[in-house]
């Protein structure tokens, strides 16, 4: 079989392997490969075509396209090898990968390793939806993509079930295209996409939004011809008598996102049972050394521009790693606290200073997030209004961890 | 007049509740940041909203190209517009920032191109 080297090979062509790629360029790594499953490089940015992407830090709202332009340039402006097309099948804990395209199997031997796959979606079978198995069962990234990539029309009345970011969106999309949305049903007690989407998508067009609801039922044989929602109590039942049926041809998903990690598993990664993606240090590295992560594959982000940044920082470090066959130790470890779902990165050198990523279990406001270590407080910030909907980051500098022991906590505070 | 807003500048969301007469904002409360009264007073006297759609595309290497409005349209003229562009079909090669359709129904705002399609090239069908 034919085999190639390569200093850092990137898994991935979307907002965060070309970030990570071109950084690793930057970095110094002669020979980067970007290996790209689909037919251009843009990931899911090519289908999202709404704008709002780049707030953060590009300062302007772009759409998706656009903003994947920005890399797209930048990916052949820095000399990074792009495959696309190409498939990796296999990863090794020797950073080994067998891919496969037209031109047949062959292996890439790398240096370094960034893990860019990205996310997937929950499906109905994820979640247990009793009822037939009509056609019009939908997730809504699957929607995004016949509607704004295929131009194919789903259906004319869509029931929506969940409110996951893409959900909100496109049901916005629809009603502009002529279909009816009836509803968005949300199982819990909050929305689960960013309220400017509630408030955008949903408001702007009179679509009602119902929480605490759930479909708990799916009708039709052929086509789904309606759905039953019914209210969930306190306790996670259905409250008796609040069934009702809805008539819809389209049932859109928009329940949830799973990290796609296949290959890390292959090549012996740990993965987080929370976030789903693996447990990494500071500069993105799993405990595979050389093998990195960043993006919705390390944990499902809302906002592109965080991706952007993290896998920056993933393809720095790639960079070092390819060159100097080790990095820093990271011995300090870090550990969600009361409110905390999960945070980001899990352990750190304590030598640089570290964005860390977090969610909280629940919304919330007026609370402050506490770093903690051996009893002492290490940094504490304020947050007005906290969502679990809402990624949370937070700079702590270098000195901050001059007198800390071996293990660093988060937790929320009144 | 008084009403309560979602400011949707930025991820924060921030719940304004403002005050207003017939010609200008009067007074603002809960914002985090300065952006919020702008885009209250907007949201008051001229509402407007990005409006982002596709067009369909000819000879291109996909069958659509995503699109925008520049400036932001007057939200009551989002359905027009959706219905106007339709209609609209674009030869490729089209290039980001390319004006689609100008002065979309005399709105002032431009159909401006956020995507590249190149020409469509003709593949030899796959050997066996």
């Amino acid at each position: 079989m034919r085999t190639e080297e390569a200093d850092v090979a990137v898994i991935g062509g979307g907002p965060s392997g070309m970030a990570a790629a071109v950084a690793a360029r930057k970095a110094g790594a002669a020979r980067v490969v970007l290996i790209e499953r689909g037919e251009q490089l843009g990931g899911i940015l090519n289908q999202c075509i709404h704008d709002g992407f780049g707030t953060k830090n590009m300062g302007k709202a772009l759409t998706g396209p656009e903003y994947a332009q920005i890399y797209i340039d930048q990916t052949s402006e820095s000399g990074v090898s792009c495959y696309l097309n190409t498939m990796v099948l296999n990863l090794t804990p020797e950073r080994e990968l067998t891919v496969c395209s037209t031109e047949g199997v062959r292996r890439i031997r790398a240096k370094s390793v960034v893990l860019c796959m990205g996310c997937r979606e929950r499906t109905r079978g994820a979640i247990g939806i009793p009822g037939y198995r009509p056609a019009g069962v939908f997730t809504a990234g699957v929607v995004q993509y016949y509607m704004n990539m295929r131009n194919l029309a789903v259906g004319r009345r869509v029931v929506v079930l969940g409110s996951g970011d893409v959900g909100l969106i496109m049901a916005r999309r629809l009603t502009l295209e002529g279909a009816k949305v009836p509803c968005v049903a949300e199982i819990l007690p909050y929305p689960s996409g960013l309220v400017r989407n509630v408030v955008q998508c949903l408001e702007d067009f009179g679509i009602p939004l119902y929480l605490s609801t759930t479909v708990v039922e799916i009708h039709g044989r052929d086509r789904i011809t309606g759905v039953t929602l019914a209210k969930i109590g306190p306790r996670g039942g259905i409250v008796p008598g609040s069934q009702r049926r809805v008539a819809c041809d389209t049932l859109m998903l928009s329940v949830g996102l799973i990290a796609e990690n296949e290959l890390a598993k292959k090549a012996g990664v740990t993965l987080s049972p929370i976030t789903g993606g693996p447990i990494v240090d500071d500069r993105f590295q799993t405990c595979v050394p050389g093998i990195f992560s960043a993006g919705n594959a390390l944990q499902v982000h809302d906002l592109v521009d965080y991706v952007s940044l993290e896998a920056e920082k993933a393809g720095f470090g790639a960079a070092e790693y390819a060159y100097a066959g080790k990095l820093p130790q990271a011995h300090i470890k870090v550990s969600p606290g009361k409110g905390i779902r999960y945070v980001v990165p899990q352990y750190i050198s304590g030598t640089e200073a570290v964005d860390f990523s977090m969610r909280v279990t629940a919304p919330d406001h007026d609370r402050f997030v506490t770093f903690r270590s051996s009893g002492q407080t290490v940094r504490r910030m304020k947050e007005n209004v906290i969502a679990p909907s809402s990624m949370i980051r937070f700079r702590v500098r270098a000195e901050r961890f001059q007198k800390i022991g071996n293990e660093l906590t988060v937790e929320l505070e009144a | 007049m008084k009403g309560q807003f979602t400011c949707v500048v930025c991820p924060t969301s921030c719940i304004v509740n403002a005050e207003w007469n017939g010609i200008e904002l009067l007074s603002t409360d809960h914002a985090q940041c300065k952006l919020a009264w702008d885009y209250v007073r907007g949201e008051i006297f001229d509402p407007r909203r990005t409006l982002t759609t596709t067009v369909r595309v000819d000879e291109g290497e996909f069958p659509l190209v995503s699109v925008k409005t520049d400036p932001p349209v007057p939200k009551g003229t989002m359905f027009e517009v959706m219905q106007h562009l339709a209609h609209v079909v674009v030869k490729a090669p089209v290039d980001i920032g390319d004006i689609v359709v100008a002065d979309v129904l005399g709105t002032g705002s431009n159909i401006v191109a956020t995507k590249k399609i190149s020409r469509k090239v003709s593949h030899p069908a796959p050997g066996r």
